[in-house]
């Protein structure tokens, strides 16, 4: 009789590895995860507003997208300036004081015309809602024809410390520093509390950032990216009457 | 197999292979994944990805790099948890590089944050080296990914 060799041969016997199919079950699984929390976050991203409807007055029906802030039209011959900027964004505060009031001058004297687009992005990186709601804010005071004054407003007041925000007061306040009063100023309130330009908001954002804007403030003139040029008012001013045909 | 020599020492570097670059992706993962709108942002600011694609991966990438980070520090797949780590590397060298040498200002957003930045606060080489080195730990693994205190040694001997 021969022996048992039966445990030898088990012992020798490779050890039995994994199941493939149980390694292949989690590879599927984690990447199904991975793509089913993408295409999650990717959706919420695109929230659904009032639609079309909610326009501001004053909005540019391009691609681009902005409000033009010219209460009268410009010369035929003035140059586009479209201005990038984020509410919260402490170098915009900079930059308002620096150019706002040469930007307003040239702007009232129909020498450039201006296309403000208020981003948002930076309430991701604060992780509050400021940006997006001094942005609609922002909206409201356009229909009430007071774009300019709202958006000068909000940049004089702007906190001394990034992520702090604006509240609901501040923001009407900036309403009345605006001189937007009476039937104008209840307008205005309903269309800031209900988010009237929510969805415009959103796209202002989206539309940013396909035309490659990835940092506040962006001044493009005609089109070109000029943020870097510029370091003094005149340096601006001197470059739009370049510009002017 | 020679457990006592150089095969138990390569052991303790693929287990330090594994520890580096795994913290690294985790730690990178999960200050994004809380901020997947400023991810998308950052991937974007890359301009080398259409605008919808480079918002997916945006999206996914912390969630992957979390996924493969924990796979790697606990050793379990390791040899294929290395290989994605080490492709990963390689497309955010192809990234940085090609922004680095075509002029963009842009910060990585590797650990948050993102976008353009001053040109004065570039700093893709730090980037580029950090980087390199992280690929080189994929490549140990995936060439020996038999590695010390591995749940790989734990479950499938």
């Amino acid at each position: 009789m021969r022996p048992d060799a039966s445990k030898k041969i088990a012992a020798a016997a490779p050890k039995k590895g994994p199941n493939p199919v149980i390694i292949g079950a989690v590879i599927a699984a984690v990447l199904i995860v991975a793509v089913v929390v993408a295409i999650v976050l990717g959706n919420s991203g695109k929230s659904t507003g009032t639609g079309a409807s909610a326009q501001p007055s004053g909005a540019v029906v391009t691609d681009a997208g902005g409000i033009l802030a010219n209460a009268s039209p410009a010369k035929s011959n003035a140059p586009t300036l479209d201005l990038y900027e984020d509410f919260q964004c402490p170098v915009c505060g900079q930059f308002e004081k620096a150019m706002g009031p040469s930007i307003a001058t040239m702007v009232a004297a129909g020498d450039v015309k201006l296309i403000v687009h208020t981003l948002s992005f930076l309430d991701d990186n604060l992780k509050n809602d400021s940006s997006k709601r001094s942005a609609n804010a922002v909206a409201c005071a356009a229909d009430a024809g007071r774009f300019l004054e709202y958006h000068a407003a909000v940049f004089a007041s702007q906190p001394t410390q990034e992520g702090l925000g604006y509240t609901d007061a501040q923001l009407t306040e900036f309403a009345n520093t605006a001189g937007i009063t009476g039937p104008a100023l209840t307008t205005w309130q309903r269309c800031t509390s209900s988010g009237q330009h929510a969805q415009y908001v959103l796209d202002t954002q989206t539309a940013a950032e396909k035309a490659g804007v990835n940092s506040t403030p962006t001044l493009k003139l005609n089109g070109k990216d000029i943020t870097k040029t510029l370091t003094t008012a005149e340096s601006l001013i001197t470059q739009v009457k370049l510009a002017t045909k | 197999m020679d457990l006592q020599g150089g095969g138990r020492r390569a052991d303790f570097v693929g287990l330090l292979a594994r520890l580096i670059l795994g913290v690294v992706l985790i730690v990178a993962g999960a200050l994004k994944v809380t901020s997947p709108a400023v991810s998308a942002r950052a991937v974007n600011a890359f301009q080398i990805l259409p605008y919808e694609v480079a918002r997916y991966v945006g999206y996914a990438l912390p969630v992957v790099e979390i996924v493969v980070g924990v796979l790697l520090v606990t050793g379990l797949f390791t040899r294929l948890s290395a290989a994605v780590g080490g492709l990963l590397m390689l497309a955010f060298l192809v990234g940085i590089i090609s922004a680095w040498m075509r002029g963009l200002s842009i910060d990585c957003g590797c650990f948050g944050g993102g976008g353009s930045i001053d040109a004065s606060q570039t700093r893709y080489l730090a980037d580029v080296l950090r980087d390199t080195g992280l690929a080189a730990c994929a490549a140990w693994l995936v060439v020996r990914p038999r590695t010390a205190y591995s749940l790989d040694h734990q479950l499938f001997g």
